[in-house]
């Protein structure tokens, strides 16, 4: 009992100090939009209806008009779960360590980085 | 499954008309009628020592509402069905066998309107709220839909 | 007003549930005018002595069984993952068990270990956090806190090892999304020596200390194994009058059947039994953790299940910290289900939990019934009638927990 006044208070120092985080942490997704190329599959995997895919126009493969999509990701639904990130093939898809993310405007959580043109 | 819990409940099941169907790994599934349902119950009890009431499920079977008692004992699971008619579901309880199932029971009347004879707070509501409309229909049955619930009880949801 | 008349008349006695009726002019409505919400307990007193409590549940109800027929099988893993914070991995474990039951594939050897020990982590999680709340409740806050910041040990080793501290998000069907890391194996076996030592100081604290041996000795409704079995009560709540009830033991999932463990069982009845129980629990959890990080084999960690389940119906059952957890999950042979069925173990504990309130004392209420573990957002409001004077009032948990400590030791409350 009396060991326990001599050692240091157990209690973060968060926010004056910065948080220890582990190397696994989970958390703001991140695009690159180089990498992406609209196969839509994070979209068909997340559990909690974050991506949209957005028409971006039309590409020409051989003589055919094929549609481009990118996805748009609104990001106050996101549980952090990871499955977007595991699924994409290209490894466009990382989660950030950026976990202060409450905000009073819902559009800081929309990102558009992959659909701007 | 052991050999011997699986030839008695089918002995037992020819016996009193009723249907046992070994399905994969370690579980049965038995049908039995309403009019045989505690009869069963108290064999599986006294007789075959099975003492465990996991949970009771009940179960949208298109015509009939389908309730699942399910029995565990070691590494055996059987799940013991019988059904009633939508149009008058009215079961038999058995409480006076296993008082544990009470709340199971209720649950099951809540979220399918199924009546059970015989458990002492069949009137209360356990997970529905107060003010459910009489006439909107239980909420796990196929025909409910989320979105006409939350309306009926003024919960419209603000966005998406 | 004549207050013979008013007075609540028994009724029969129906399987052992007795039942008071008021046949009087005042409403003894869940409705209370300075109430914002409905109670979850209802206690009908005599005196100071509790002879029925009725519950209420369901306030936090999400209809997840109703949401769960209309989302994918994997998307479910995740919204049942959510049904509780504390036991969150061995409801997507028991789900994942449900439905892989259905399919052809094996989960591999090395994912059932990592399962074993993710699941051990948070069994101990549990456990540590349910002392520090009997420490809150019983009036003992430097147990609360000290407990909880031994909880952050697990809580970093989960973190560490999944990426997250609460939502673990570490199964899939057929095996687990993510390795150990790296030089994990000696942090975590560090970790869980440590952890020993200090279940065994909180197991002497217990055991010796004068808050908790007031507040926890003797308390609770006596009940025998039978009661008990006929009262459907599962995990703690079965052990600790001594029925060897362990899912882990009886029908061994993930690497159960590989490591070695002692089932802990008590026999005294009481609240204290229960904390002794807890503690004990911890200390067969970590040196389990540390076996199966010793022993882990080498291997796949997952296996790819196509989106479609075969139709069939299948259940399984886990051993969650508070007690048995059962999934019922029935396939069309498409890629939604046709019905799950999840079954809290603290459902399972209501109706024992209501019979250790029986003969017991108002200030006693908050410890009893912690010490079942509820998992449901408890104890916010609870109403009680008195049938010796007839008076009907309303507390809140923080107000009940105040009425404890000054019961038991009023001269803290002395100006």
């Amino acid at each position: 009992m009396f060991r326990a006044m001599l050692e240091k208070p157990k209690t973060e120092a968060y926010p004056y100090k910065p948080i220890q985080l582990t190397e696994r942490f989970r958390g703001k997704l991140d695009i690159d939009p180089a990498k992406c190329t609209g196969c839509q599959v994070c979209a068909l995997v997340c559990p909690a209806g974050v991506i949209t895919l957005i028409d971006m126009g039309t590409r020409k493969v051989g003589d055919r008009e094929l549609p481009v999509k990118r996805p748009l990701f609104d990001l106050s639904s996101c549980i952090f779960c990871g499955e977007c990130v595991d699924n994409c093939a290209f490894n466009a898809l990382e989660m950030t360590k950026q976990f202060e993310l409450a905000t009073p405007n819902k559009e800081d959580l929309m990102m558009r980085k992959a659909v701007v043109k | 499954m052991s050999e011997t819990l699986l030839a008695r409940i089918t002995t037992f099941a020819a016996e009193s008309n009723t249907k046992a169907v070994p399905l994969r790994k370690g579980e049965t599934l038995v049908e039995v009628d309403q009019a045989n349902i505690k009869i069963f119950i108290s064999h599986l009890l006294n007789d075959l020592a099975l003492r465990h009431l996991a949970t009771i499920t009940g179960l949208d079977l298109g015509q009939n509402l389908g309730i699942t008692y399910h029995f565990i004992q070691g590494q055996e699971t059987i799940h013991v069905r019988t059904s009633v008619p939508k149009t008058n579901p009215a079961a038999l309880s058995i409480v006076d066998l296993i008082p544990g199932a009470i709340l199971y029971e209720m649950e099951i009347h809540d979220m399918f309107g199924v009546t059970f004879t015989g458990n002492p707070w069949i009137n209360r509501k356990l997970l529905l709220p107060d003010d459910w409309p009489a006439d909107l229909p239980p909420p796990l049955l196929k025909t409910s839909k989320p979105a006409e619930i939350r309306k009926r009880l003024g919960l419209e949801t603000a966005q998406k | 007003m004549n207050a013979e008349q008013n007075k609540p008349t028994r009724r029969e006695e129906t399987a052992g549930l007795i039942e008071y009726s008021t046949e009087n002019l005042v409403p003894f409505g869940p409705i209370h005018p300075a109430l914002k919400e409905p109670e979850y307990f209802k206690l009908i007193l005599e005196g100071e002595r509790i002879v029925e409590v009725i519950p209420r549940i369901g306030y936090v109800h999400r209809g997840l069984e109703k949401a769960a027929e209309m989302r994918p099988w994997v998307q479910n893993m995740y919204m049942f993952e959510r049904t509780c914070g504390i036991c969150s991995f061995v409801h997507s474990l028991c789900y994942g068990q449900a439905v892989e039951g259905l399919t052809m594939f094996q989960v591999p050897r090395r994912a059932k270990y990592i399962r074993l020990i993710i699941a051990e982590l948070e069994r101990i999680h549990s456990h540590l956090l349910w002392v520090g709340l009997m420490g809150h409740w019983a009036g003992f806050e430097t147990l609360f806190m000290w407990v909880w910041s031994d909880r952050e040990i697990v809580l970093d080793l989960v973190e560490a090892i999944s990426g997250n501290r609460v939502h673990k998000s570490m199964n899939a069907f057929c095996g687990v999304r993510r390795d150990m890391p790296e030089g994990m194996e000696d942090r975590i076996i560090e970790r869980m020596k440590h952890m020993t030592d200090r279940a065994h100081y909180y197991r002497q604290i217990i055991d010796t200390e004068e808050t908790m041996l007031a507040r926890t000795e003797n308390v609770g409704n006596k009940v025998d194994q039978e009661t008990a079995q006929k009262l459907c009560a599962v995990g703690p709540m079965a052990r600790y009058v001594g029925l060897r009830h362990d899912v882990r033991l009886t029908d061994p999932y993930a690497a159960y059947d590989e490591v070695p463990f002692d089932i802990v069982t008590r026999n005294e009845g009481d609240v204290r039994a229960l904390l002794r129980l807890r503690l004990d629990e911890i200390v067969v959890s970590a040196n389990m953790i540390s076996y199966a990080v010793e022993h882990l084999p080498e291997g796949p960690i997952r296996v790819k299940i196509p989106p479609v389940i075969p139709a069939g119906e299948h259940s399984s059952h886990c051993e969650a910290p508070r007690g048995e957890i059962f999934y019922y999950v029935r396939s069309g042979g498409g890629r939604i289900p046709e019905r799950v069925k999840s079954r809290q173990p603290t459902l399972a504990n209501i109706p024992i939990a209501l019979e250790l309130l029986k003969g017991q004392t108002l200030a006693d209420v908050p410890v009893v019934l912690t010490a079942i573990d509820p998992c449901f957002g408890c104890m916010d409001r609870m109403s009680f009638l008195d049938t010796d004077t007839n008076r009907q009032w309303t507390w809140s948990g923080e107000q009940l927990r105040l009425y404890g400590i000054k019961h038991y030791f009023p001269e803290r409350f002395k100006k």
